[in-house]
């Protein structure tokens, strides 16, 4: 297991280096963070009296302890999970992020599912297929991995959202119909969420899905030179196992290079999240940083690097999990 | 944004076949594919709007006509007839004439600012794009080519950054700095320093690669600096990745600039300092006003539409490079146009070379030797041409080819690589990939099944279909290939591999039957029964190939092929793998054709050796006839260039000069520029495959033919016996 060890260290360092950039970016940026903060904020009529006093706490401005004081308090707060205050919310930034979690673990993980799984069957194919009509899928898949998440968003809101002025067919704001129904274990809330769910999860699966799908393709149509592939064929063994025998190792760079599709997937999902206005930490991040909250928009930082970061360990796993070679060496 | 997989294709950290084939001369060449030239188009467009779209736009982006460019909505319950006095609010004009793209609700021209925002976003792109890629090399190819504990450092460093997801990063980092947003050279940078690790991972890993050529060798050798080497050796043949790198940060870095714009943190152009116009900067005044509830659309979509279309730019673009540097990607080599016109589908499916419609039926081969020992054929091969690519671009790779395979013989085929023998036999069993084509011939199997069920009767392997292939395919023509461990499934288990064999062959059999006759074939081999269980990594070299045999022969086949089946291995283990070959043989029957560029190994195994050279079959003879009485010059050649396993002596002469170019084949008989006693004739006629008078045996040379003199070292005596022992062959070689 020393392998998936050694990356856990990167993980580790990582997520050490996002949080000291984030604890030390307010204090060491020059200038006076406060005033151009408070500039700023007060220009869009957001930042009153209360929120100068809060802004200049959470910068550590005219606090009376050593930057190394400071930081040491910091990581230890961290370490009791006490990720500040939050004063556009008055709350424990630790509570306010895992109230918020759940919505985007819930989008990430079903898209990112959707996304891989038939973004990788379709890859796989074109790659099978290679030369016939199928072959005017790339451009295709082209053009959607290069449209921004955010924008692919609006377009469906135009027109499938309900907000939009075309179809009108899926709900398009919020996480469920906050009017009509109550949270908690019932039936209607579970629809809403789900129906909610529809329009933000397909868009990151539209933008997502063609990275996986021209990732797999190209690794498919490497894989299908090598002779064990040709030798599955010369064996009389069925197509599909001839396509699995390829495909199942082709799998294996894929899941090796999640670490970036899964970085742009996140990162993604965060403008998604505003366009929908959907609760998760994305929309938030974007409500704190117009509020100057910068105890949230520091803890919501470290933790989507956490999450990113989780996610690359469980594809570490998984890869050592199908890659005998890696399980030997590990 | 995501483009990362166009780029994600694994680039081979070490040599192999899936290597990146550099050339020092041909730094990076563009396939003049319909692709790439689209991608450049559209990337030149975009250029050029950059640099005049902020002149060439009707309006400024910021020039505002409240009166004319947006239609006044009158608000409910004011104006005539109520209380209030007339009360109106903006409505932004649908594309028309004087508006291509309407307008915005502050009334100002779309279309102005969409032209105008091209510049900075493209700048933005580009310039981060080169911050990064400048980053991305200096720690990239330090850290590949110092190797140690600088690479451990600098590598942990990229990973590091890689972890972090970088539009938080980026947007903790722009919100923290606050000139930012009227900095585009800050945003610039901030967006680079979130970019440059995946590029600098990947020229890592193709540095390190580079490292250990022999060219980076000799240059070290000789006492070049390092920064020379680095410079003149190793950066020319990083140029295609690093171009593949830029462009993919470009797109990113583009993606990102978007993105923090739409967020409001890369500067408005109304805020103070002013910002730049931007796509993104549109998109968020689009979403931030409504246009897309109001359906507005002309207002947000052109910048997302521009987006998209530029990185497709970019990314088409890409797939040009990634097809240089990974030339399987490449579509088969098959241009579409030709194969049309010469009827064949360019939908590549393995494990069936396709068959050109205008095919003949070979006639019978004219020359019909009738061995002496003539058994029964069970794979005759007759006239069989096949081509790489298709119309004028067509290389024969095999011309003309006739062949018999009597059952329970070994024919042996032999010539040096590039001459056209596997080409020979993977077509013949339709297993030859793209661009492969057989353009004539026939390949007769006469099946008689030693066990099992498989057809029995002719079938003419050219003519059948993927079903009727896979009747005989392993069940009846089994085939081995030089490298056992490429040939083998890396990721499941030798027994998993026989168990998916045996379920389609011996589909009566239980789990457990299938189980314990692989395991009995495995001790066939020599092998423990114990090795089902391991993966083909952890055999040794000689094990595998025992296995991949073991595989051959477990259905009992009629054929095995076997393609330099010890080419690999080194000498011990190969005389223990053809001792066992040969035991198995006699046990089960089958025929072998046994493909080697090394004539000695074939003599002690061959009952018929059939020579290539330049994708004819030049000589043909039994296999004592033509290891001691050669009379080809280039069989002469051939033995006299691998020195025999056990034995005297023999001086080694070789065969000067290399094998041709089949592009560009000389005239006359192939082999003449190579030949020291070529004729004028020789270079002029070619000759053909015929039986010398009174022999069973055919060869193609003039030198037989006619008047011609034959010179004492192809007038040999025929050895009196067939099978002599080997100790004794090699003797007499030696002593001639």
């Amino acid at each position: 297991m020393s392998a998936v060890l050694r990356r856990l260290a990167v993980y580790l360092l990582a997520a050490w280096v996002a949080i000291t950039v984030s604890f030390l970016l307010p204090r060491v940026v020059p200038g006076n963070p406060v005033a151009g903060a408070v500039a700023r904020a007060s220009q869009s009529g957001n930042c009153n009296s209360q929120c100068v006093l809060a802004v200049e706490e959470q910068l550590g401005f005219d606090v009376h302890k050593s930057l190394w004081d400071q930081y040491v308090e910091y990581i230890g707060n961290l370490a009791h999970g006490n990720l500040g205050q939050s004063w556009s919310e008055n709350a424990p930034v630790g509570s306010l992020i895992l109230s918020y979690l759940p919505w985007t673990l819930l989008l990430l993980g079903i898209s990112t599912i959707i996304s891989f799984v038939t973004g990788t069957t379709i890859g796989t194919l074109v790659a099978w297929r290679r030369g016939s009509w199928i072959d005017w899928i790339m451009p295709g898949a082209t053009f959607f991995q290069a449209i921004p998440y955010f924008f692919l968003a609006l377009v469906l809101v135009l027109i499938f959202g309900q907000t939009g002025t075309m179809l009108r067919w899926l709900p398009s704001l919020f996480g469920y119909d906050i009017y009509t129904v109550t949270p908690g274990f019932n039936g209607p809330y579970i629809t809403s969420v789900l129906a909610h769910a529809i329009l933000p999860v397909a868009t990151v699966v539209l933008a997502s899905i063609a990275g996986f799908l021209v990732a797999m393709r190209n690794q498919v149509i490497t894989t299908m030179d090598e002779d064990f592939v040709l030798m599955a064929a010369a064996k009389g063994l069925p197509t599909r196992t001839v396509i699995w025998y390829a495909a199942r190792n082709a799998l294996l760079p894929v899941v090796s290079n999640f670490t970036i599709a899964i970085s742009l997937v996140v990162s993604g999902q965060i403008l998604v999240e505003i366009v929908f206005n959907y609760p998760g930490i994305g929309y938030h991040l974007n409500d704190a940083l117009g509020k100057l909250d910068y105890s949230l928009v520091q803890g919501i930082f470290v933790v989507i690097t956490l999450i990113v970061l989780a996610a690359n360990l469980l594809a570490d796993v998984v890869y050592v999990l199908i890659d005998p070679r890696a399980r030997q060496i590990a | 944004m995501t483009i990362a997989p166009a780029s994600l294709t694994e680039v081979a950290p070490t040599g192999g076949p899936g290597a990146v084939a550099f050339h020092r001369t041909r730094i990076l060449h563009l396939p003049r594919s319909p692709k790439v030239i689209a991608g450049l188009v559209i990337l030149g467009l975009f250029g050029v709007v950059a640099v005049i779209g902020r002149w060439a736009a009707p309006y400024s982006p910021n020039a505002t006509d409240e009166k004319n460019w947006v239609r006044h909505v009158l608000v409910d319950g004011t104006g005539p007839g109520t209380a209030f006095p007339a009360n109106y609010y903006p409505l932004p004009l649908p594309p028309s004439a004087a508006h291509w793209l309407g307008t915005t609700v502050f009334a100002q021209d779309a279309l102005s600012q969409v032209l105008a925002s091209t510049q900075a976003t493209l700048f933005v792109g580009l310039l981060a794009a080169a911050i990064a890629t400048v980053l991305s090399i200096l720690f990239g190819v330090t850290a590949g080519y110092v190797g140690g504990g600088t690479d451990e450092g600098l590598s942990l460093v990229a990973n590091v950054f890689l972890a972090i997801p970088g539009l938080p990063l980026l947007i903790v980092l722009a919100d923290y700095v606050p000139s930012a947003g009227s900095s585009i050279l800050l945003v610039a940078a901030i967006i680079a320093v979130t970019t440059w690790a995946y590029s600098a991972r990947t020229l890592r890993a193709q540095t390190l690669s580079l490292r250990n050529r022999d060219f980076v060798e000799a240059a070290r050798v000789s006492g070049e600096s390092r920064l020379r080497i680095i410079l003149v050796e190793v950066l020319p043949n990083l140029v295609p990745i690093v171009a593949a790198s830029f462009l993919f940060t470009t797109l990113s870095a583009i993606g990102a600039y978007v993105a923090i714009a739409f967020l409001g943190l890369a500067g408005s152009p109304t805020s103070s300092p002013p910002g730049l116009w931007n796509w993104g900067e549109m998109l968020r005044e689009g979403f931030a006003n409504n246009a897309v509830r109001g359906g507005w659309w002309w207002w947000w979509a052109p910048p997302g539409i521009a987006v998209a279309m530029l990185g497709t730019g970019l990314a088409l673009l890409n797939f040009g490079i990634d097809e240089f540097i990974n030339p399987r990607l490449r579509a088969g080599g098959l241009s579409r146009k030709a194969a049309r016109k010469a009827g064949i589908s360019t939908s590549t499916r393995l494990g069936l070379t396709p068959v050109a419609h205008s095919i003949r039926n070979a006639p019978e081969p004219a020359s019909k030797v009738d061995s002496a020992n003539a058994a029964e054929p069970v794979l005759e091969i007759r006239g069989l041409c096949v081509d790489y690519g298709v119309g004028d671009e067509a290389v024969h790779a095999v011309m003309d080819c006739d062949l018999v395979l009597r059952r329970g013989q070994v024919l042996g085929l032999a010539g040096e690589s590039g001459s056209g023998k596997t080409t020979l036999a993977l077509s013949a069993i339709r297993l030859l990939r793209p661009p492969g084509v057989i353009t004539a011939g026939q390949v007769l199997f006469h099946s008689r099944p030693i066990s099992g069920d498989g057809p029995t009767g002719t079938i003419d392997l050219l003519a059948a279909g993927q079903q009727q292939l896979r009747e005989v395919r392993w069940s009846e023509i089994a085939v081995v290939l030089q490298s056992a461990l490429d040939s083998l499934n890396p990721v499941i288990t030798i027994g998993a591999q026989f168990d998916d064999l045996l379920r389609v062959h011996r589909p009566h059999f239980s789990e457990a039957e299938r189980w314990s006759r692989a395991g009995e074939l495995l001790e066939m081999v020599g092998m423990n029964a114990d090795r089902l269980r391991s993966y083909p990594h952890e055999l040794s070299g000689g094990m595998r190939q025992r296995a991949m045999i073991a595989m051959a022969i477990a259905l009992e086949p009629q054929v095995i092929i076997l393609d330099e089946p010890t080419t690999a291995l080194d000498v011990v283990t190969q005389r223990e793998i053809l001792e066992e070959l040969i035991g198995l043989r006699d046990r089960i029957g089958f025929a072998t054709l046994f493909i080697t560029h090394d004539l000695s190994l074939l003599v002690e195994l061959a009952d018929e050796i059939a020579v290539m050279y330049a994708g004819r079959l030049m000589e043909r003879a039994p296999a004592a006839s033509l290891f001691h009485a050669p009379r080809l010059p280039y069989t002469h050649g051939l033995l006299h260039c691998f020195p025999p396993l056990h034995g005297a002596r023999v001086s080694m002469e070789g065969i000067p000069g290399s094998p041709p170019d089949l592009r560009d084949l000389p005239s006359g008989c192939a082999f003449h520029p190579r030949c020291r006693w070529a004729m004028q004739q020789c270079r002029e006629e070619r000759p053909r495959l015929l039986p010398i008078d009174g022999s069973s045996r055919e060869v193609a040379c003039w030198l037989h033919r006619g008047d011609a003199v034959v010179p004492a070292e192809l007038a040999r005596p025929e050895p009196a016996a067939k099978g002599l022992v080997l100790a004794e062959a090699v003797k007499q070689a030696g002593d001639l």
